[in-house]
């Protein structure tokens, strides 16, 4: 029962969220509504048991992704007008719903075709460590990679933010 | 709880995030729910990782959100240097490629 009320609990309010990020004229509002689904979508992991990516969720995405959009909004400090988006036409509203409509359709398809039971709620114990343990055997050499991917997006984004001469 | 309900949350995001990279003309906007997008995708990466008591998914998100981090430093990136020489972060003022 108490697992019911923290998935509807946190499920309603990363819905509520998600749909703020999309649809609020302020970039700064948009930018806090995802710190908080980002946040409440880690209180999910770790309500599966996943510790290890509930903390690295924490770590990267709300305290660094999304501080990194508070920033370049304040670096172009924009005028009011800027930050503001036309509302949508019409016809827009209609592609949108057919999309809307479209994608959840295949959706209810995928889910309704799925036969499988309930998430375990016996959680893994040692998350952490067995995650570090097939981190660093089985996928070693991506994680080497993704070291070098991390290396070459630092260059990158200081070559292109620079001020040309 | 079933597995249905997490994946059917993965869904309403990516249906939001899909939304708003079609639907918003503004480049942050559009950053932003691609990030969406991508947490979707971890939702169900974590799911089914627990379902299946195999980490694979876990350390997947891993590298997701490592992507996802230089995608947001160099996306950002892109929107400067594009206010820088445009004066706007508005799409459709970006229309070389239009011809």
């Amino acid at each position: 029962m108490s697992d019911q009320l923290v998935f509807w609990g946190l499920a309603g309010f990363i819905t509520l969220s998600s749909v703020a990020v999309v649809t609020v004229r302020n970039p700064v509002t948009a930018a806090v509504a995802l710190v908080i689904n980002l946040f409440l979508l880690a209180g999910v992991y770790a309500f599966q048991g996943a510790d290890f990516v509930a903390a690295i969720q924490i770590i990267v995405y709300t305290g660094a992704i999304v501080v990194l959009f508070l920033f370049v909004i304040m670096i172009l400090n924009l005028d009011p007008e800027h930050l503001r988006s036309p509302r949508p036409r019409i016809w827009e509203h209609l592609v949108l719903g057919v999309v809307i409509a479209g994608f959840a359709y295949i959706g209810y398809r995928f889910l309704d075709s799925l036969d499988v039971g309930k998430v375990a709620s016996n959680r893994l114990p040692d998350n952490t460590y067995d995650v570090a343990m097939i981190l660093f055997s089985n996928y070693l050499w991506p994680f080497e990679i993704v070291s070098i991917l991390i290396l070459l997006a630092i260059v990158g984004s200081v070559a292109i933010a620079k001020k040309p001469k | 709880m079933p597995i249905e309900y997490y994946f059917s949350l993965a869904l309403v995001m990516f249906l939001c995030g899909v939304c708003g990279v079609l639907f918003r003309r503004n480049i942050l906007f559009v950053l932003m729910s691609i990030e969406l997008m991508l947490n979707a995708v971890n939702l169900v990466f974590v799911s089914g990782s627990t379902f299946l008591k195999n980490l694979d998914g876990q350390i997947m998100v891993f590298f997701v959100i490592t992507v996802a981090a230089c995608e947001a430093a160099v996306g950002l990136a892109m929107v400067i240097a594009l206010f820088r020489r445009y004066g706007t972060i508005k799409s459709e003022f970006f229309r070389i490629l239009r011809g």
